[in-house]
């Protein structure tokens, strides 16, 4: 796997659990079985994303930061053939290569960053 | 819904040779038959959770859980570990049993939240300690699941 979209896969995860953090059920849950002090957590989660964020090279950081800007996700799935952000499909040229998460594929649609699901 | 119907015999491991909690997380992340990198990711996530505050929620207990777009349905695993982890629990106890839980960042029935909640449930059953340390085979474990009605 391309080591920068290894980097956006690992941001979009905790932006994830930071969305999820501030949702009601997950909250009450985390702070109430698990004990977790939520504020400080947002905190953590935050630094990190913007540590990872400055990992991010040329093209990409720009890329990201754009599409993130502008909509939810930078990277979103294929799935089908068919790109999970705007549900339009992808062009198949890749179909013969060993692994498609080894370059950098952009929906040439939308604008995020893909990524292909084992 | 029931717990059991998440669980099968091959994400159940009776005899974890672990010797630290990020050891014991990787031998669970590997139960579930991902590729290399995936497999780094989940961890990678699993290890940040656990820095935003321990999953050890006492009793000998730990359910280690995060969301990531590794991994495309809910998968859970268990394992049980004789000596006991230093898991920073909440008890500051040993950890013998860990139940692990990855779901994707969006699920068509949304049984993430309902799923650690039946674990939690679970865990706080007054015999359920014990009754973990006695099990002799994986199948033992799916029929306390079964019994328990959970
Ligand atoms: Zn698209």
């Amino acid at each position: 796997m391309h080591e920068q979209l290894e980097t956006l896969l690992e941001m979009q995860d905790l932006h994830m659990q930071r969305r999820a953090l501030e949702e009601g059920d997950v909250r009450e849950f985390e702070s109430g079985v698990f004990d977790m002090s939520v504020e400080e957590a947002l905190a953590a989660l935050d630094d990190k994303i913007s540590e990872l964020e400055h990992r991010l090279t040329g093209d990409v950081q720009e890329r990201y930061r754009r599409v993130i800007g502008r909509r939810h996700r930078a990277v979103v799935p294929v799935l089908g053939g068919v790109c999970y952000g705007c549900f339009v499909a992808v062009p198949t040229s890749w179909a013969s290569e060993a692994d498609p998460n080894d370059k950098m594929n952009v929906c040439q649609n939308c604008g995020r960053f893909h990524y292909y699901p084992p | 819904m029931q717990l059991r119907d998440f669980f099968s015999t091959d994400t159940v491991d009776l005899a974890l040779k672990t010797e630290t909690k990020d050891e014991t997380l990787r031998a669970l992340v590997r139960l579930f038959h991902l590729d290399e990198k995936s497999e780094s990711i989940l961890f990678k996530m699993l290890k940040r959770r656990e820095t935003l505050g321990s999953t050890g929620i006492g009793r000998g207990i730990a359910i280690p859980h995060c969301r990531s777009l590794v991994v495309n349905r809910l998968r859970v695993a268990f394992g049980r570990h004789a000596a006991g982890l230093d898991f920073k629990a909440i008890d500051e106890k040993p950890v013998h049993y860990v139940f692990l839980i990855v779901a994707p960042p969006l699920e068509v029935s949304n049984q993430y939240l309902p799923v650690l909640g039946k674990i939690a449930q679970f865990s706080k059953e007054a015999d359920v300690p014990d009754r973990l340390a006695g099990l002799e085979s994986p199948k033992e474990f799916l029929q306390l699941l079964e019994e328990k009605g959970v």
